[in-house]
């Protein structure tokens, strides 16, 4: 096993299916100790990269290294280091969580006199104490997802890879889920694909956005942070003139009569402009950053596609 | 071999945690039931006469063999059920990529699904069987017959169940892969009775025909020729299995 090679490397992946190209030219590297939020909306090419990720998928070209490994040699380290969770976790509803999630490990290549606590350990990090009884079948949406990240992580890999997780999940599930992924990212590299830009903006260190089959783009969450907008609301009407004449405001978005969003000066602080609003008298209610860039650039991927495609 | 004995485990757990198994188990043993004290009902009349003529068939020839030869044709009906949900069954479940994405290839998933399904047909065999065995607590029976003839039909079950995994990896119904095993099963079984019907006698049709190479088994004899039909077809349909599922892992 070699440790300074990243957890995960995709060269040059392309796959065709059904005579139609699903993912072109695909490059993504993740190293261990990192969440990867795999962005696009639906049939941009998620699941098939995560199929290919996962050994489930053989790439038309390109390779797949895992640990250094290309799962091309159909190496036995290399299938061990992942652990997968497809769209729909793959449950035995007649078997209860333990025994399933024992028998995943044991398929997974855990030694039998191990298997007890590799269990152990998966159903205390996935929250699944008081299920480990429950015949899978009879699980809620949010425990078959818990107890598909278990059956993903029983073995330890060195690469969890995660389809659309909180898919069809409640709130409070959601946010659940979105803790355990993270929790996940200090042991394991992990790969989370999705079209919920709240799942990645929560989870995730790195993103990376595909639109059909390409990747549009790919880098550091908090990069994205650099130009951030503030989102402000205030009890008068504010015109576009009146923050133009404020000196910390490089650009004014006015949304209503008493809501915009501001991008600030080169050098100007967002503490600074609270107390100047409030010499203002303009009544400041509201007033936090935006975290906007994310989805600004993820719509702006889909509409130049979009129109382009049009155009053509 | 300890993955291929995990997945048969985990896959005769599932079975018989659900009513369908122990079901069947119970119905076709209560129709083995009726039709064994049938026999021996029959039997036990006609043994006056039986006993004035020399050479005569005995307990083996008119109760145990007819019994197998029925569950023969038992087989037929019963080995689609066993094996439907097999492979399509975790297609549909979407369970599959659990097993695909594991370090176990396709032919060690295909053995580990066909030796299970294998130990719920065999045991319809051994319930079959143990009826007739039954008798020798009271009479004498040809063991080495009934043995025979009890290797026989588990050859014959287990090329039906080969089939039937076959079956279930290339279709994409449950209920389309039973049809499909029940089909193949019964061609390949009938096919020499069809053939003489148009007054055909061609050693090869007779040669493909499951039926011809199981009734040596049937008669006592332990024919090697018909032990390498069985392993090869068991083998081919195996192997197309495996190949079923290379093709999803591959292309998706």
């Amino acid at each position: 096993m070699s440790t300074s090679a990243p957890a995960l490397v995709l060269a040059g992946v392309c796959r065709r299916l059904g005579g139609r190209t699903i993912v072109e030219g695909l490059d993504l590297a993740v190293a261990r100790g990192r969440v990867l939020g795999l962005l696009g909306v639906n049939g941009a090419g998620k699941s098939t990269t995560l199929r290919m990720i996962a050994g489930l998928l053989a790439p038309g070209s390109g390779t797949v290294r895992v640990d250094g490994i290309d799962l091309a040699e159909r190496d036995g380290h290399a299938r061990r280091a992942i652990g997968y969770l497809p769209e729909e976790p793959p449950l035995y509803g007649e078997l209860s969580v333990s025994e399933y999630l024992a028998f995943c490990a044991r398929l997974h290549g855990v030694e039998r006199a191990h298997v007890g606590a590799a269990v152990e350990r998966a159903i205390e990090r996935c929250g699944l104490g008081e299920m480990r009884r429950r015949l899978c079948g009879l699980l809620s949406k949010g425990y078959r997802q818990r107890t598909g990240i278990a059956q993903a992580i029983v073995h330890e890999p060195t690469l969890v890879v995660l389809d659309e997780p909180a898919a069809g999940l409640d709130p409070v599930q959601a946010l659940r889920l979105r803790e355990l992924v993270r929790s996940l990212g200090e042991a394991h590299a992990v790969v989370l694909s999705t079209h919920a830009l709240a799942d990645v903006v929560a989870s995730c260190d790195e993103v990376a956005i595909l639109h059909r089959g390409r990747l549009r783009h790919s880098g550091a969450l908090a990069a994205l942070d650099d130009d951030r907008w503030l989102r402000v609301r205030t009890v008068q009407a504010v015109g576009a003139d009146d923050w133009a004449r404020l000196d910390l405001v490089a650009e004014a978005r006015v949304l209503d009569a008493t809501s915009a969003r501001l991008r600030l000066r080169e050098g100007s602080a967002a503490e600074a402009l609270a107390p100047a609003l409030a010499a203002l008298g303009w009544g400041l209610v509201e007033l936090r950053p935006e975290h906007g860039a994310l989805e600004n650039l993820f719509v702006a991927i889909a509409a130049e596609e979009d129109a382009a495609g049009k155009a053509a | 071999m300890s993955t291929i004995a995990l997945i048969a485990g985990n896959d005769l757990r599932r079975q018989f945690v659900q009513p369908l198994a122990w079901s069947l188990l119970a119905l076709v043993g209560a129709l083995f039931a009726w039709q064994f004290l049938v026999a021996v009902d029959a039997f036990l009349q006609a043994a006056p006469k039986l006993a004035a003529r020399a050479n005569a068939p005995g307990v083996t020839d008119l109760v145990a063999v007819p019994l197998l030869r029925n569950a023969a044709a038992v087989l037929l009906l019963v080995v689609p059920l066993v094996t439907m949900q097999s492979l399509v069954g975790e297609r549909r479940a979407q369970t599959l990529p659990l097993l695909l994405a594991a370090d176990v290839g396709s032919l060690r998933i295909v053995l580990g699904k066909f030796l299970a399904a294998f130990a719920v047909v065999a045991l319809v065999v051994l319930i079959a069987a143990a009826m007739p065995l039954s008798l020798a607590a009271g009479t004498a029976l040809d063991l080495g017959r009934l043995l025979t003839a009890c290797a026989g039909m588990l050859l014959f079950a287990g090329t039906l169940t080969a089939i039937g995994i076959a079956c279930s990896a290339w279709t994409t119904h449950p209920a389309l892969a039973a049809a499909a095993t029940l089909v193949i099963g019964s061609v390949l079984v009938m096919l020499d009775i069809g053939a003489r019907l148009r007054d055909i006698d061609h050693a090869l049709i007779n040669w493909l025909a499951m039926s011809s190479h199981l009734e040596p088994f049937l008669r006592g004899v332990f024919d090697s020729s018909a032990l390498v039909y069985f392993v090869v077809v068991s083998a081919l349909a195996l192997l197309l299995a495996a190949r079923r599922l290379d093709t999803l892992r591959t292309r998706g």
